[in-house]
């Protein structure tokens, strides 16, 4: 049956059949739900096998026996006949152990075998193996008794050395890694087996309340979806009550500017390196040279960027922004306070109000963000002025949020963020934009205006 | 089964609720027995539309095992009441679309599923143009 299509008024019904394949759209729904879970659940619990066996053989032949050297092995004594440095070649190169020829009798039984500890692991390092065999002697005159230990379930079996290897429990780490996710995994698919969207949906809401961390944990059960304005409002202004945090640091946006123009220069100079060397050498690389032509441009782009935004860091002070009242609601109306320093000469500086969707999406692998200006309004813009070091502009001016406007709202993949935006044209010097979010609040349709308010700090 | 529909009305008929306001209203079966149900599950909740990815929250949900000897009388309208929270509220964006509905949703004990929901606006928040102030 097919989904029928909407009434007049939003209404309408449908119903859903299992079905192998569904409709692709976008990163929405590809298949059948109860195929997909029971694909997940076959997926982790593999994970899990993997990891159960896997611990399974650790345990059996790591550490088992060297407990069992550690707990039941019976301390003897035993000569030493001969001793070599064991080796084997692999794909990774030489490795070695130490193997010692022990000869120890038990009764009427003489046993002689080769060992050193239980494991007869082989590892890199000959100087280190050189060492323990150097510490065992050979006299044939007078032979010289060492202590061992030998397995009383299988008395042919015995070590020169007890004790744990801390490796052999960081192997384990691998084994467990893949059985928690594994049971994380068929456990979590396990519950949500044959629930539907809403139902899941109600149980991960229930978790998130119980995770301290969540965006807007604070301000959920008044405002779901609204996020915290804590941030805001633990940050007291000088001149107004609170001091706006700004949306990206210019020292952050400097600091990755510098790391992405470092990482793409660094790889595209080897490349440059080798062409112009070609081209010295008289053996020039055509191909190589006009590949690269693109890369460097690039190169050259980031290196722009970062200059810019070094010029914009240091050479423009810092703005400031401070409101005398947060959050905000619909129709509300406060002070806000400007302040910028440096030493400038300004041909204008204006202050806006905007309010910006976000939606990210998935597009394949990649996860893109998008944002939309769908509000903007100019609160206030000074033109032609000096600013002078130690004598930073500041301006005050009235904020008033839109009558109707939508409330501050963010969800996994969508948001809708207001901001005060402040935008500076300065003589000689690269355009600026510095955004200070804010949060409002829906309102209740009656400006709060009547409310008690002290738009100062306090002395 | 394929003629089985839910029909979701809402009390007063109205279609914009104010925060804090009850949204009460009913479901009413079109052809679906009783002894066909194994389960309902009733949500006021919302969904995101738009560029991004979806996003659902669910505000009130309940849930009626009816494999588990709670019964329904299909024959009867069901009932659902709920008050509604101060956020999110309704909106019309861009690239941002946030939409509230009830969702009836009825597990049949033959293994298929019938939906049916109906939306209403939370708030009364105009929807935004971009690169006008709309909003004023």
């Amino acid at each position: 049956m097919e989904p029928t299509r909407p009434h007049a008024g939003g209404e309408f019904t449908l119903a859903v059949r299992f079905r192998f394949y569904h409709k692709k759209r976008g990163s929405r729904r590809t298949g059948s739900s109860r195929l997909g879970s029971a694909g997940e659940i076959l997926f982790f619990a593999f994970f899990l096998l993997i990891g159960c066996a896997g611990f399974a053989v650790a345990l059996m032949t790591l550490i088992v026996p060297q407990w069992r050297v550690n707990h039941e092995f019976v301390e003897h004594r035993c000569i030493v006949l001969k001793k070599k440095i064991g080796r084997s070649d692999g794909e990774d190169g030489t490795v070695y152990r130490a193997e010692i020829q022990i000869e120890y009798h038990l009764g009427d039984d003489t046993f002689r075998i080769w060992t050193y500890d239980i494991h007869r692991a082989y590892s890199s390092g000959r100087e280190a193996k050189q060492a323990i065999i150097d510490r065992f002697l050979i006299d044939q005159e007078k032979p010289i008794e060492y202590v061992c230990w030998y397995d009383p379930a299988e008395p042919g079996t015995a070590v020169l050395v007890r004790g744990y290897t801390w490796w052999i429990w960081l192997i384990l780490v691998i084994p467990i890694t893949f059985i928690l996710i594994g049971l994380g995994g068929v456990i979590y698919r396990v519950l949500h087996w044959g629930k539907s969207t809403e139902h899941r949906a109600v149980i991960q809401q229930r978790v998130k309340r119980r995770d301290p961390f969540v965006v807007n944990g604070a301000a959920a059960r008044k405002f779901p979806s609204v996020p915290d304005d804590t941030d805001i409002s633990n940050s007291p202004g000088t001149t107004l009550r609170y001091r706006l945090p700004t949306l990206a640091s210019p020292g952050w946006k400097l600091f990755g500017l510098f790391l992405v123009s470092l990482f793409w220069n660094g790889i595209v100079s080897v490349f440059v390196v080798l062409a112009v060397s070609s081209h010295v050498e008289g053996e020039p690389e055509w191909f190589l040279t006009l590949f690269i032509i693109p890369f460097v441009g690039i190169g050259v782009f980031v290196i722009f960027l970062f200059v810019r935004q070094l010029l914009v860091a240091t050479g423009i002070g810092p703005t400031l922004v401070e409101i005398s009242d947060h959050p905000l609601q619909p129709g509300d109306s406060c002070r806000l306070f400007v302040s910028q320093s440096g030493r400038l000469s300004i041909n204008s500086i204006r202050v806006c109000l905007i309010c910006e969707e976000e939606a990210t999406y998935r597009q394949g692998t990649n996860t893109r963000t998008e944002t939309r200006e769908v509000y903007r309004r100019e609160v206030s813009c000074h033109e032609s002025f000096e600013v002078h070091r130690g004598l930073p502009f500041e301006a005050e001016c009235d904020l008033e949020m839109p009558a109707r406007a939508m409330h501050s709202f963010k969800s996994e993949h969508n948001g809708i963020g207001w901001q005060v935006v402040v935008e500076g044209d300065v003589a000689g010097w690269p355009d600026y934009r510095r955004s200070f979010p804010l949060i409002v609040h829906p309102g209740n349709g009656r400006p709060r205006n009547d409310r008690p308010r002290n738009d100062r700090t306090d002395p | 089964m394929n003629d089985s529909a839910i029909t979701v009305r809402f009390d007063g008929n109205g279609r914009a609720y104010r925060p804090g306001e009850t949204l009460s209203g009913q479901y009413v079966f079109n052809s679906v027995a009783s002894q066909d149900l194994a389960a309902i599950e009733v949500s006021v909740l919302w969904t995101s539309e738009g560029k991004g990815d979806e996003d659902l929250a669910v505000h009130e949900f309940s849930r009626q095992d009816i494999e588990e000897g709670e019964w329904f009388d299909t024959r009867r309208p069901g009932r659902f009441s709920t008050t509604l929270p101060n956020s999110p509220l309704s909106y019309e964006g861009v690239i941002v679309k946030l939409r509230w509905c009830v969702r009836v949703r009825v597990f049949l004990r033959q293994g298929g599923e019938l939906v049916g929901q109906r939306e209403f606006q939370l708030g009364e928040v105009p929807s935004a143009d971009a690169g006008e102030n709309s909003i004023d």
